[in-house]
């Protein structure tokens, strides 16, 4: 302010802090003494300081704004969760160093430090997703804020006795998020050791409480001791016995984890469907969707007749539905419910119309998980069965192939050997072809001729069941002369045992027949041969690999491809002898894969005998000319899954021939050059 | 095989601040393993201009720990036995809560006065309450030597993240 200025300057006064109103007032007194004024005898009353005076006014107006503030801040709106409880299970005491079988078996990873750990970097971690059908925030929140997988399982509250790998990790995180899966990873990856650790993690987690797990029946010694390994806390049921203590087992309750084969589940469901139906159940699909549901009649355990019950219509829906299991509390379930269904093998209920596919359906879940190292044996369609049981097609739909591929891309995970275990020792496969010996020749020769002869007279009486016993005959001749008991396969296998015993190897040999099987036993025992198959009883097989994995002078094990094909661990043995050639070369991989998989140390040698200018030869053409076909469906990395066994056409077509149809001949494969073939 | 370990319930803040969006707290409760329990988030909370002003330097730290904080605390049915965060400004939490509130500190940090190792970590306590430190000690025996105190933070974050996510889309 000018005048204010023009005051402290002049007189040297300082602000009265009388406000600005009172300052005026007094500046523009001083303000006299400015050059320019007359003087007069007043100046030196002009020079006295001014008499001041301050009083208080009142300000004509309120002040226009508040003269304090208090903070003032909205109320924080929340949003949470509260994670269920898992079980609680009971830790199982460690056992004795040296005690424990599994010590014997091979690390899949050392314990030592991960170099991560010892760089003090930050270890790779495994995050769980959300599955892409979990759309509410609070689902996703939830698989979010699981901790990585890495953190669970690395020792502190699940004990894991091998470390596992990356893909593994990934496919434990992949199960625990899908409430419908399908993990085929090729054989030999760890699909069982996956699903038995993501059921821990889904048992703990309280996603589920109670779970059945269907495998064929040679495979529940397997189950049982992949859980004793895995998951030793985990109390594991097997539904076993006479009817009436099974049907005690099933609705057993505290039985976390129930295990049945195929045959059991299928008969034991179809007894309490038809009961239900009796008590006036209306039945739905095992996922609550309306269906029709099979019932067939059992009378002392054997299978005597079919009935399809239809679900009866909407307006009873809501009284006697049935199941679904947990989703539906209020309406009473006649049948046992699970939170979860794991299908091992699950090729098993590839034809949707069968009773195992059907009954399967029927059992009351709400979540599906399929495993095989197959998903596709023969035709992409068979997918469709399985996807019906996972819930994610709707009953009886039929999906095109471009479906399929999208369908599988969400719901199936598929990984490769040569994708993922890039440190796997090798597999050698070697075709071992093989002249037949001159008594074999003759024997083959004749049989041929004959047979052709045969069914050529047999005009349009002429079947594929006719065709099928001539090759089997053949196939049969190929592994040894009935007549003269000579076998040029035999002699190269007793060729090749002779330096496997002498290392100390080991080699399994698979056979279509029991018979061959048989055969060759007494010519191998030599070699400390064990036997494993159909015939023998359940509980002897178990101790059979045993004494196969630990006895040093047992060097070969004969098994039959539908035995010993499936789920068996024999990574020590490092020969596979398939000694005449299944129909399917995906059921072959299995048999191979029991020896090349996780575990395995060294290579693994595949020989497969092929006798020369004889029907094996020709089947292997085709299957071949098949394997290379079918490489596309699931995916360029895969090499070793998809693959077709021989239709109708191309069983005639191995002699030349034209299958029969009602409507004449019609040539389903025209039979390929020999130059053609791969 | 795991040894038989005292039981605790960690407490995990973290706070984000969106651009043009505000502040938005997560705090996560587990066990001393690491396993969820019970999580709680906030919408966002967004100063106006006024506040910014007049709250100054201090409005990080009143809107994380008092704000925030305090209010996640308060709506959590699963109680915690300890508060981690790994914010400067979390720290003040402690004054308005009755519970120890522990800041992680970085790798480099050495131990001082008034921190304590627990699990892979370094944590520091609020200085007007010293009592925190024995009961922190206490607590820290349930750690596993090798726990990772950060991880549960930055699931925090991400749960943070998709809480956002889904906001935009709604």
């Amino acid at each position: 302010m000018s005048g204010t200025s023009t005051l402290d300057q002049a007189q040297g006064l300082q602000p009265l802090g009388l406000g600005d109103d009172a300052i005026i007032t007094c500046a523009a007194a001083l303000t006299l003494n400015a050059p320019g004024i007359h003087i007069t005898g007043m100046n030196s009353a002009l020079q006295r300081p001014p008499m001041v005076s301050a009083e208080a006014k009142v300000l004509l107006n309120a002040v226009g704004f508040v003269p304090s503030w208090r903070p003032s801040w909205g109320k924080v709106r929340t949003f949470g969760l509260t994670f269920p409880a898992g079980i609680e299970l009971i830790p199982v005491k460690p056992e004795e160093p040296g005690q424990e079988d599994a010590s014997a078996l091979k690390r899949i990873a050392p314990e030592k430090p991960t170099k991560e750990e010892v760089d003090g970097e930050t270890a790779k971690r495994t995050k769980i997703r959300p599955p892409q059908d979990a759309l509410s925030v609070q689902d996703r929140l939830f698989f979010l804020l699981q901790p990585p997988l890495e953190n669970w399982l690395k020792g502190q509250e699940l004990i894991m006795p091998f470390e596992p790998f990356q893909y593994q990790y990934e496919g434990i995180g992949w199960l625990f998020s899908q409430k419908a899966a399908l993990l085929a990873d090729e054989m030999g990856l760890g699909k069982t050791m996956q699903m038995i650790t993501a059921l821990r993690l889904l048992l703990r987690a309280g996603q589920v409480r109670r779970v059945l797990l269907v495998c064929p029946k040679p495979l529940i010694p397997n189950w049982q001791r992949e859980f004793k390994m895995w998951a030793e806390e985990i109390p594991v049921t097997t539904v076993e016995g006479d009817g009436h203590r099974r049907n005690i087992t099933w609705r057993m309750p505290g039985a976390h984890v129930l295990l049945a084969n195929y045959e059991v589940v299928v008969r034991d469901y179809q007894t309490m469907i038809a009961e239900a139906i009796k008590n006036g159940h209306n039945l739905r699909d095992g996922l609550g969707r309306r269906t029709e549901v099979e019932c067939q009649t059992f009378i002392d355990g054997e299978p005597v007749g079919q009935t399809f019950l239809s679900a009866q219509g909407d307006q009873q829906a809501d009284k006697n539905v049935c199941p679904t299991g947990l989703s539906q509390p209020e309406a009473p379930c006649p049948l046992p419910q699970f939170d979860l269904v794991v299908l091992d093998e699950a090729q098993r209920t590839k034809n949707r119309d069968s009773l195992t596919a059907r009954t399967i359906r029927s059992i009351p879940r709400r979540r599906s998980v399929c495993l095989t190292g197959t998903p596709i044996e023969n035709r992409p369609e068979e997918m469709s069965s399985l996807f019906e049981f996972m819930g994610v097609i709707p009953p009886g739909a039929n999906p095109d192939i471009r479906q399929l591929s999208q369908l599988s891309k969400e719901f199936i995970l598929r990984r490769t050997k040569d994708l993922v275990m890039t440190d796997l020792p090798p597999r050698l496969d070697r075709d071992e072809i093989i002249e037949l010996s001159t008594a074999q020749r003759v024997a083959y020769d004749a049989a041929e001729k004959e047979g052709i002869m045969k069914l050529n007279e047999m005009g349009d009486e002429l079947s594929i069941q006719n065709v099928f016993e001539l090759v089997l005959r053949l196939k049969q001749i190929s592994n040894y002369d009935p007549l003269t008991q000579e076998s040029s396969k035999l002699e190269r296998l007793q060729a090749d045992m002779e330096e496997i015993a002498a290392s100390g190897g080991k080699a399994i040999l698979f056979s279509q027949w029991t018979k061959t099987i048989d055969w060759l036993e007494q010519r191998m025992r030599p070699y400390g041969c064990l036997v494993y198959h159909g015939g023998i009883p359940t509980p002897k097989r178990e101790p059979i690999l045993t004494k196969f994995k630990n006895d040093p002078d047992s060097h070969i094990i004969l098994m039959s491809y539908g035995t010993g094909a499936v789920g068996l661990n024999l990574q020590f043995a490092g020969y596979v002898f398939l000694y005449d050639r299944w129909w399917n070369p995906a059921v072959e991989d299995q048999a191979i894969n029991r020896a090349h998989r996780i575990g395995c140390k060294s290579q693994v040698i595949v020989s497969k005998f092929i006798c020369k200018d004889t029907i094996e030869e020709r089947i292997d053409k085709v299957l071949n000319e098949k394997r290379d076909m079918f490489r596309r469906v699931l995916g360029e990395g895969d090499n070793t899954n998809a693959s077709l066994s021989l239709s109708a056409g191309e069983i005639f077509g191995l002699f030349n021939m034209k299958a029969r149809t009602p409507k004449g001949n019609k040539s389903i494969r025209p039979a390929a050059p020999a130059k053609d073939a791969a | 095989m795991a040894q038989a370990a005292p039981k605790a319930q960690l407490g995990f803040l973290g706070v984000v601040n969106v651009a043009g969006t505000g502040f938005v707290g997560g705090l996560l409760v587990t066990n001393q393993l690491g396993r969820p329990l019970e999580f709680q988030c906030t919408t966002p909370v967004k100063p106006n201009r006024t506040q910014e002003i007049l709250y100054g330097p201090t409005l990080t730290s009143f809107v994380c720990a008092e704000l925030i904080g305090k209010t996640l605390f308060e709506r959590l049915q699963v109680k915690p036995q300890l508060i981690v965060c790994d914010q400067l400004e979390m720290l003040a939490l402690r004054s308005v809560i009755s519970l120890p509130v522990a800041l992680i500190l970085p790798k480099s940090a050495k131990a001082e006065e008034g921190t304590i190792r627990a699990g892979a970590h370094q944590l520091r306590l609020h200085a007007d309450f010293v009592g925190d430190l024995e009961v922190l000690t206490e607590i820290a025996k349930s750690f596993p030597g090798d726990a990772d105190l950060i991880e549960p933070l930055e699931r925090v974050r991400e749960a943070l993240q998709e809480t956002l996510r889904a906001g935009a889309a709604a």
